[in-house]
């Protein structure tokens, strides 16, 4: 029996509900989930800083951070031992319930969103036969948490700030959704392990022609939109509203909102390697059998994990190359550009779907 | 009591708690989110009764569409931060009836009905929903499906009638006087909305 | 139709100047080793190299013989606009018995020096310029107050 991450979490699978009953040992996988998924926010959390700082850095002709540890390796781990030092302040006229309960709600929707995603192979919480909708529908409550963030602060930067992330948000996930539903209906299931199931012989970024590589691109712009991240990340323009939606926030609960958009950025990042670079699929190449099975070698986690590290560069590289958008460039982006072009992509691989072009 | 009807009566209390603060409370904003808490605890029974593509489209519809349109209006509105004045006794008694009148109706149909479990399994995938909507046959939905679109691309060309700007001969602004000195370029060259220097 | 040319020609022009830009930066994430501009004071104090054109503090040219170039003709101090400089002047005898004017004592406030470089435009003997020390910091400010023409210099022959 391999040490794959499949038959680890079969074998405690089994173990807990030989030992115990039914329900009890439900209740114990669902603290192991609960368990796992914070550990996993808290890595990423720690692991996808630091990158932004280093690639920034890269980027930018600079160091980056490189006295804490080897290579500043745990310059994270300092930053986030401070934060949960500092003071968590609540200022005076903010209606409280709210403006503590925001952070959770984002912190929260992350988490939900992460159930249906497959880490490795048969490696997965929940496998929902709408994965891919539930995703859509679920990430669309976190504008929620910005709005009500904003509201409570009870400072006009934070409401205009939580206004045009609104604004932004529900206006690209019109063209996320639209490039996402390229990919359902080229294979047929929303189910997350049917796609990448159809990927077997080849991820649909390569099987589906020019149209799949539209939709992946303007997929890529809209969920960088999405994340609220630069060039989009006017919610929080410094320069302009100080810092947007959490202005008035400080210590763990900034420290939220942080970690969630960094989560978040991972989430879509997974979306995409799921959807378009066939998730944990290795690499296969046509007929070079000698290739195709070294790649095999490469567990599959491995192969999830590197694909979404790869988007997640991207993204950064978009954050570090240009400037931000002003609010009206921003929705005539969407509306004018990304939208018609996406929605008469959809045409094109529906016609592609129903000819089956596609290899 | 089995667990999953533990869990039923815990999103049910939920539910109906939420939506007695979403009426009971005097902020507006804070009514917003019971409402929306609400809201999502209906999306939490329905995956309690395993139609997980209801739930998902309860979620987008209610949670992202409208409750976001509620908070935007309030947003908009002025004075929407201040405490609602308290009602008048009067009012609360009325509408405590109300509420107790409609409850006792509703209850004593269900009562009244005796629902009978069939035992039946009932497993809708999404790909049965999709045929059935585009079905033909007798029973299928085809002819309300293509409607409902029609309704909808009506409504999208009336936004975009109305969004439409008017012409610039009928305004006179200083800006758009400007656009008119520059032999009516359209606005894309001045830069303002072209999307190479985005 | 024209419409729709000048939009496939917006796109296109727009995923071209994305890509422009991204690849410049995409150049510099890859090679940020060789491009790398960022010195790391103090670490390389032995070895750091300033540009030339950095400006520390203003310093006066003394030659092998303690001689410098200064007449005291206060062009400098004229030309400081915070008020830098202070010149005093003495009248020294010429051999062949007349006064003449020369510099006695050229006080530099270095506290007061923003680093502009108008007294080393406006001196018309280059007589001052701007040195590249930078670690200035000391515990008593009135050590900031400098004299700047070495004890016992005098002005070179042949300067007027």
């Amino acid at each position: 029996m391999g040490w794959s991450l499949e038959n680890i979490s079969h074998f405690i699978d089994s173990w807990l509900y030989n030992e115990f009953d039914p329900t009890i040992a439900r209740l114990i996988e669902f603290l192991i989930i609960a368990v796992c998924v914070i550990g996993l926010f808290a890595v990423l959390g720690l692991v996808l800083i630091l990158m932004e700082r280093k690639v920034s850095a890269w980027m930018q002709v600079r160091l980056g951070p490189n006295r804490v540890g080897p290579g500043g390796m745990f310059q994270t781990v300092a930053d986030t031992l401070k934060l949960i030092v500092k003071e968590g302040m609540t200022p005076l006229n903010v209606d409280k319930f709210l403006f503590n309960l925001a952070p959770f709600i984002v912190m929260i929707v992350s988490m939900v969103v992460l159930a249906p995603l497959m880490f490795a192979k048969n490696f997965q919480i929940w496998d929902i036969n709408i994965g891919i909708l539930f995703i859509t529908a679920v990430s669309s409550v976190s504008v929620i948490g910005i709005l009500m963030a904003g509201w409570a602060s009870n400072n006009k930067y934070s409401l205009l700030g939580a206004m045009r992330s609104g604004a932004q948000i529900v206006s690209y996930e019109l063209s996320a959704g639209l490039s996402v539903l390229c990919i359902v209906v080229l294979t047929g299931s929303l189910r997350i392990s049917d796609i990448i199931n159809s990927q077997a012989n080849g991820w649909w970024l390569f099987k589906g022609h020019i149209p799949v590589i539209i939709a992946f691109v303007i997929f890529i712009i809209a969920v960088t939109a999405e994340t609220n991240r630069a060039p989009f990340d006017l919610a929080e323009a410094e320069s302009e509203l100080t810092a947007g939606f959490h202005t008035e926030y400080s210590g763990m609960k900034f420290a939220l909102f942080f970690l969630a958009e960094y989560v978040n950025v991972f989430i879509v990042c997974a979306i995409g390697a799921t959807i378009f670079l066939g998730g944990w699929m290795p690499l296969h190449i046509g007929n070079w059998n000698g290739f195709n099975h070294a790649m095999d070698y490469i567990p599959s986690f491995l192969w999830f994990f590197g694909k979404t590290f790869l988007l997640i560069f991207v993204i950064m590289w978009f954050r570090w190359t240009f400037p931000r958008l002003r609010i009206d460039q921003l929705l005539n982006l969407e509306w004018k550009y990304l939208l018609p072009i996406s929605m008469f992509n959809l045409l094109l691989v529906t016609v592609i779907a129903i000819l089956k072009w596609h290899f | 009591m089995t667990a999953s009807a533990i869990i039923f009566y815990i999103i049910s209390a939920f539910v109906l708690g939420a939506g007695l603060l979403a009426m009971t409370t005097r902020k507006i904003f804070r009514s917003a989110i019971w409402l929306l808490f609400s809201l999502i605890g209906v999306a939490a029974l329905y995956f309690w009764l395993q139609v997980e593509f209801i739930a998902a489209v309860q979620i987008i519809v209610y949670v992202g569409g409208i409750v976001v349109l509620i908070i935007f209006s309030i947003f908009l509105t002025q004075q929407s931060g201040k405490e609602m004045p308290r009602q008048s006794l009067q009012r609360t008694i009325a509408s405590v009836l109300a509420v107790l009148f409609g409850f006792g109706l509703t209850f004593l149909q269900i009562w009244k009905y005796n629902f009978q479990p069939t035992g039946k399994s009932f497993n809708w995938t999404v790909s049965k929903i999709g045929s059935q909507m585009l079905n033909t046959s007798t029973g299928g939905y085809a002819l309300p499906f293509e409607v409902v679109s029609m309704l909808l691309l009506a409504s999208m060309v009336g936004c975009i009638v109305i969004a439409m700007k008017a012409p610039l001969a009928t305004n006179g602004t200083a800006d758009q006087q400007l656009l008119k000195k520059l032999d009516g370029k359209p606005e894309e060259e001045l830069g303002i909305t072209q999307i190479s220097e985005v | 139709m024209a419409f729709l040319k000048n939009y496939i020609k917006e796109v296109f022009s727009a995923v071209r100047s994305s890509l422009k830009g991204m690849g410049l930066t995409g150049y510099y994430a890859l090679h940020h080793k060789k491009e790398k501009i960022t010195q790391q004071y103090p670490d390389n104090r032995d070895e750091l190299i300033l540009p030339e054109r950095f400006r520390g503090e203003v310093v006066m040219l003394h030659d092998e013989n303690n001689e410098h170039a200064c007449t005291g003709c206060t062009a400098c101090e004229l030309a400081c606009p915070n008020a830098t400089i202070k010149i005093i002047t003495k009248f020294d005898i010429t051999p062949e018995g007349k006064k003449k004017k020369a510099l006695d004592t050229f006080v530099y406030h270095l506290e007061l020096c923003t680093m502009c470089n108008l007294c080393i435009e406006a001196c018309p003997t280059d007589a001052i310029k701007m040195a590249q020390t930078f670690e200035h910091s000391v515990f008593d400010r009135n050590k900031l107050t400098k004299v700047l023409n070495k004890p016992g210099s005098k002005i070179k022959e042949g300067i007027e």
